[in-house]
């Protein structure tokens, strides 16, 4: 009797770290808040147990409680680096579902999460590449020349590699965002001045877009609206921050060729 | 002419983000199709109405319910379509413009131009909300009767 007590409260928390473990991966990689909230409160109520599921998940961090028997068990989870993949948002999704529905192991599921998020999906050359090419069809948009294009595509190739090492020495995303739209317009003027490319302003609107933190301001506005104040006011403090980097380096570089430097 | 054109680039827009945002294989097409039409609708509402946050706006309005019925269609998250979707309509050169006005002192310049970049992120955070709302509302009533 007691063994199996003992088993259950066992299970129970591996159930409850499960859930957490896919609620980090997909707040990891840019899912929205309310979203993270379903599937950890779908992972915990599909075993029979467990009585009662509050999760509250903020940008930064996830909190569970989950009470089974005449227990309440909290796990805490900081979540700190936030990047945008949407393919493991999408397979953590269809997982929880089909965990919810069939009776999977827990250990099973777990070994599943884990293959999940080591999942690299695009090479990083494929990625850059095609977002240069994003870059360059975005100055197009704007009315930019096809030597503007050009430009764009060489420039915003040079920034996200620079931006790509400099992720790997884990530093702040504040100076690396800083440093690419820094080299951005330094690029964008240095070109100019060779001869390739006419406006230097469409070079660098295309060049800064893989940086600017459009998804980040939309979210936070969203999520605002929606009620979720915390996750909210974070989305947009990070929003704020990178935007200002971004400003910070290519108002720098322009003070500097205004001046009559470059 | 110049519609097919604005479609064209603004489908290869989308699918660089898609990509850059690793979207799955098989949603990088309709994610670029959803961008394109947005795009598209956003153009022709800024010509007609000459207010470039109305088309804003609507064109944020048609990603979110695009990529809302994509979503149910393919069993996919709704974001997965979104986020690529409106990456065209950022105002990325809002901020820059606003930036380039602050380094030369054009202070009145910088206040007009960044009031609108921050209303622009609002309008597509709207659009986008009263879809997805649209389609929770829809879910429901579908699942009661």
């Amino acid at each position: 009797m007691v063994d199996n007590l003992e088993n259950e409260k066992k299970e129970t928390k591996e159930l409850l770290s499960l859930a957490i473990l896919a609620g980090s991966i997909m707040l990891k990689n840019g899912a929205e808040t309310y979203r993270v909230e379903d599937t950890v409160n779908r992972i915990c109520k599909s075993r029979k147990k467990t009585k009662y599921v509050e999760s509250f998940v903020t940008p930064t961090g996830i909190f569970v409680s989950l009470e089974y028997g005449n227990e309440i068990m909290t796990y805490v989870q900081r979540i700190k680096t936030i990047k945008i993949d949407l393919n493991k948002i999408d397979m953590i999704n269809n997982f929880s579902r089909k965990f919810a529905e069939s009776d999977l192991s827990i250990e099973e599921g777990i070994n599943e999460l884990k293959k999940i998020d080591k999942i690299t999906g695009y090479e990083n050359t494929i990625k850059i590449l095609w977002g240069s090419l994003a870059a360059g069809f975005f100055s197009l948009l704007f009315g930019a020349n096809l030597w503007d294009f050009m430009a764009s595509f060489m420039v915003t190739i040079f920034v996200l590699i620079f931006t790509t090492k400099l992720c790997k020495f884990n530093i702040t995303f504040f100076i690396s965002n800083f440093c690419g739209a820094a080299i951005a317009s330094a690029l964008s003027i240095l070109l100019v001045k060779i001869g390739l490319g006419e406006n230097v302003d469409k070079i660098i609107i295309g060049a800064i877009m893989p940086l600017v933190p459009g998804v980040a301001i939309t979210n936070a506005i969203r999520d605002t609206m929606s009620g979720d104040f915390i996750s909210g006011l974070s989305r947009g403090m990070e929003a704020i921050v990178i935007a200002l980097s971004i400003a910070f380096g290519v108002g720098l570089v322009l003070k500097i060729y205004f001046k009559g430097v470059i | 002419m110049e519609i097919i054109k604005q479609f064209f680039f603004s489908f290869i827009c989308t699918i660089g983000f898609a990509i850059f945002f690793s979207i799955p294989k098989n949603s990088i097409l309709k994610s670029g199709i959803t961008g394109a039409i947005g795009w598209v609708i956003y153009i022709q509402i800024t010509n007609i109405f000459s207010s470039t946050i109305l088309g804003i706006f609507c064109g944020a309005l048609t990603v979110g319910i695009l990529g809302e019925m994509l979503a149910r269609n393919s069993k996919k998250p709704a974001t997965v379509f979104i986020i690529p979707g409106i990456v065209p309509l950022v105002p990325g050169s809002g901020m820059y413009y606003t930036m380039l006005a602050i380094t030369e002192k054009r202070f009145n310049d910088a206040a007009n131009i960044g009031t609108e970049t921050i209303f622009i992120a609002v309008a597509i955070a709207m659009g986008i909300i009263i879809s997805s709302s649209l389609s929770k509302s829809i879910k429901r009533v579908k699942n009661k009767s």
